[in-house]
């Protein structure tokens, strides 16, 4: 139990980082790649000790997080069309 | 030989029995469900230049950081409940299933309470009290909505299995299925929480 506890504590220290981020007012685009960052680690600290994966075979966790991450690089693609539209539009008020 | 004998004796992919595999399988399909989501709030806000950030360091943020120190902890009374399960403490097993019933169910008022609050300002799905584009209020209700309707499932479920349990009708294996399906909730609020809350708080608010 004490590992879990350790991890839940990580992961309260992250979610601290994350608000001392914000309220340090960084650009939108510093602040976003901070904040997913921290995201990623939040949820690799989950998947491998909540979830147990890394006490699961290797292929069965390369095989879930593939998966994931290939479909996530494949929604990509849209980016090119938000910043098209973002271009045509008027500035905001 | 029946087919049935044949399918029986097939090993299971992974060596993971297959209720495991099952919810991995479903966590997967709703993990992409919820990066679309995601995916198409980034494209609206990126798409309209009059996107308004809502939200000010109190109450919004504070009340966020609150909920996500509730749904963490909740992991941890899961993780003691298949814990406890694991080591045949049944009662200790079915008092953390309680407790994590009870966080979530923190979680669900301080989510609603928070709701009631920004309609009560003129939010909706379809209008922006503060001038800009409505999807603000459509991203926001429809992505935390979806969250919320898995927490509250996840409550029900928690419920379901605490009750087959001390009855015997379920072991710590279904114990451990339902709380890979709570980590879920609580893996998808790490990336809800920084994305709908953190990156709209106006700039300069306190």
């Amino acid at each position: 139990m004490k590992r879990y506890v350790l991890v839940w504590l990580g992961l309260l220290a992250i979610v601290a980082l994350e608000v001392i981020l914000t309220i340090a007012h960084l650009r939108t685009g510093i602040l976003l790649a901070g904040l997913l960052a921290l995201a990623g680690i939040e949820a690799a600290l989950g998947l491998m000790y909540f979830m147990h994966l890394r006490y699961e075979r290797r292929s069965f966790a390369l095989s879930l997080i593939l998966a994931v991450l290939i479909t996530v690089v494949l929604m990509d693609q849209f980016w090119f069309d938000a910043f098209r539209l973002l271009r045509q539009r008027l500035s905001a008020p | 030989m029946a087919e049935s004998t044949l399918v029986a004796r097939e090993p299971s992919p992974f060596g993971v029995p297959s209720r495991k595999l099952g919810i991995w399988m479903f966590i997967v399909a709703d993990a992409a469900t919820f990066a679309a989501v995601l995916f198409a709030c980034g494209y609206e806000r990126v798409a309209n230049p009059d996107w308004t950030r809502p939200f000010t360091f109190w109450p919004t943020i504070a009340n966020g950081i609150v909920m996500t120190i509730v749904l963490l902890s909740s992991s941890l009374t899961i993780v003691a409940a298949v814990l406890a399960a694991q080591a045949g403490r049944k009662t200790a097993a079915l008092r953390w299933l309680g407790a994590t019933m009870l966080l979530g169910l923190l979680f669900a008022t301080l989510h609603l309470r928070e709701w009631i609050a920004m309609i009560g300002e003129g939010w909706r799905p379809f209008r922006n009290p503060l001038g800009g584009t409505p999807l603000v209020g459509a991203t926001f209700f429809s992505v935390t909505g979806l969250h919320l309707l898995h927490v509250i499932v996840g409550v029900v479920v928690i419920g379901v299995m605490a009750l087959g349990y001390r009855r015997g009708r379920f072991d710590h294996g279904h114990l451990e299925t339902t709380g890979l399906y709570w980590h879920f909730v609580d893996l998808v609020w790490m990336f809800v929480f920084p994305l709908i809350y953190l990156l709209n708080v106006r700039q300069g608010a306190g």
